[in-house]
């Protein structure tokens, strides 16, 4: 009840600002219902089996298990986009999901200072650009499937608080952006990281995550049939544990590299998508984490049938003991998305994740699992 | 037996022959790409695509170029879309809705009817949209037709 007056509430408040200045509201949804289809030894409980989990949005700890469940992935966002001069306009978007009860929150929020027809400010809370689809990863109907592969996507942090200037300009026939971003994030009782913590028999009061001077740049080619993105940014990284009684658990703060190039090349009837990354970690063990992604779409009238491939690593390079026995795992999955509407696509995904981490040391604790989901995306 | 069976074809290849016919001509309508009378900047497909996917903001007179669609339902979206963008209408939108909902662009504004485009379109020095070739008129000017 609470949550409904609040959403009530917000979208008065919207409304009643229409009538003072120029807004344009939008907004995008996805109702997505799932089960997992089977039972898994616990890879942290030897002995004992348990329900396979498909974790959906490791961010949100959005999971599928066996009982049919529209809370792990359906959500609900509107957007507000007030010009409050030809070339200053303020967005914020209230969002809804079924894993915070749809409990709606203002989960951007940002001024756009639009300098010259080529140069876009921003400044306020975003996505942070790191993977290609972060920035949209919860427009579900702005991509073929179901969700961006989740075992890629799977960090603790997806916003920031900070500036980004965009930079437009032609070059070699083809359209270019070069965005440059500076911001921190400080996320206080991350939902991630307390349930890590949970899941390996830890009793934390809550688990604070803190990335700081996040600096870095994309840069956007995109052509008749292609678009890719190449991603570069480095920040700093600590935690704050804190127990029951008060006390903090020892971290060593570091700092983080994240490199990447994604994008998608149209041919044909075929859409090829990808997402090839690197994060590094300047800790004293020289963590590692290689991943990518690959996926085929087939363009056929309104029915997109596509099949993708994520594969997610994590090895340490230097130190006493560099391994690559750590976690490990992909994701494969088919599926169909059916644009049965104009503004509206139905779609089917069966996925397949398998776990290759190392069992002795506990880096296997998701467990294998195979999970189908299905729902409608849509915006307005 | 036979004689109804028969009658009931006959009624089938009549329905898909009409079908078909629709079909035909639907395909042979044309896009017409309209601009106000005073807009004397240069146009060619490679240049409508690229201000139509946000990608070129201005015209060559140097002027900002502010869209208008027709509605998604319409057909004449579909032929556009097909013609001079090369994608399906759920993938130009699918284009659009990632750069709106990352604040990177506003899609053009969708109208009803033909005749509300050009209405908007001839009362605009900087508006740019498309209707189906029959229904433009000359109160605006047409710069290409696909």
């Amino acid at each position: 009840m609470k949550s409904l007056l609040t959403v009530t509430s917000s979208i008065a408040m919207l409304m009643s600002t229409c009538a003072l200045a120029d807004v344009q509201i939008s907004g995008y949804g996805s109702i997505i219902a799932g089960k997992t289809l089977g039972t898994v030894d616990d890879p942290l409980k030897p002995g004992q089996t348990r329900d396979e989990v498909f974790t959906a949005d490791f961010y949100d700890v959005g999971q599928y298990k066996n009982d049919l469940t529209f809370k792990a992935e359906s959500m609900f966002a509107v957007q507000a986009v007030i010009d409050l001069a030809d070339n200053f306009s303020a967005t914020a978007q209230l969002v809804a999901k079924g894993v915070d009860d749809f409990e709606p929150e203002f989960d951007w929020y940002y001024v756009t200072y639009q300098a010259t027809e080529h140069l876009r400010i921003m400044a306020g809370r975003r996505n942070i650009p790191m993977y290609y689809f972060s920035e949209f990863s919860e427009v579900g109907y702005a991509y073929p499937w179901m969700r961006p592969p989740s075992n890629l996507y799977w960090w603790q942090v997806t916003q920031f608080n900070g500036i980004s200037a965009m930079y437009d300009f032609e070059m070699g026939g083809f359209s270019n952006t070069l965005t440059f971003f500076y911001g921190n994030e400080y996320s206080d009782d991350n939902v991630e990281m307390i349930y890590y913590n949970k899941l390996y028999g830890g009793n934390a009061r809550t688990v604070n995550e803190f990335w700081t001077d996040i600096t870095g740049m994309n840069w956007n080619i995109s052509g008749d049939n292609f678009d890719l993105r190449f991603v570069y940014f480095t920040n700093d990284r600590d935690r704050e544990t804190i127990q029951q009684d008060g006390s903090i658990d020892p971290y060593s703060p570091f700092s983080q590299t994240f490199m990447g190039l994604g994008g998608n090349i149209s041919l044909d009837k075929f859409t090829l998508l990808f997402d090839i990354n690197m994060v590094d970690y300047d800790d004293n063990v020289g963590t590692e984490f290689p991943t990518y992604l690959l996926s085929l779409v087939y363009n056929w009238g309104d029915y997109q049938p596509y099949i993708s491939y994520s594969k997610a690593d994590h090895e340490r390079t230097k130190g006493a003991t560099p391994t690559e026995d750590l976690e490990e795992h992909y994701v494969l999955g088919y599926g169909l998305r059916y644009n049965f509407l104009p503004n509206a696509a139905f779609k089917i995904q069966y996925d397949k994740f398998v776990d290759q981490g190392h069992k002795p040391t506990g880096w296997a604790y998701h467990g294998d699992s195979r999970v189908i989901t299905f729902g409608v995306d849509f915006v307005f | 037996m036979l004689w109804p069976v028969k009658k009931v074809t006959w009624k089938v290849v009549l329905a898909v022959s009409a079908f078909s016919l629709l079909n035909v001509s639907s395909a042979f309508a044309e896009v017409a790409i309209v601009v106000h009378p005073s807009n004397t900047s240069t146009f060619d497909q490679e240049t409508i695509k690229k201000i139509f996917l946000g990608k070129a903001k201005s015209f060559s007179n140097g002027r900002a170029a502010i869209l208008i669609s027709s509605s998604s339902g319409d057909p004449v979206t579909d032929e556009f879309n097909t013609k001079v963008i090369g994608k399906s209408s759920s993938q130009v939108k699918a284009y659009w809705s990632k750069i709106l909902f990352t604040g990177k662009g506003t899609p053009p504004q969708e109208m009803d009817s033909a005749s509300d485009i050009i209405s908007a379109v001839s009362s605009n020095p900087d508006a740019i949209g498309y209707v189906d070739a029959g229904a433009a008129t000359d109160a605006v000017k047409v710069v290409a037709t696909f």
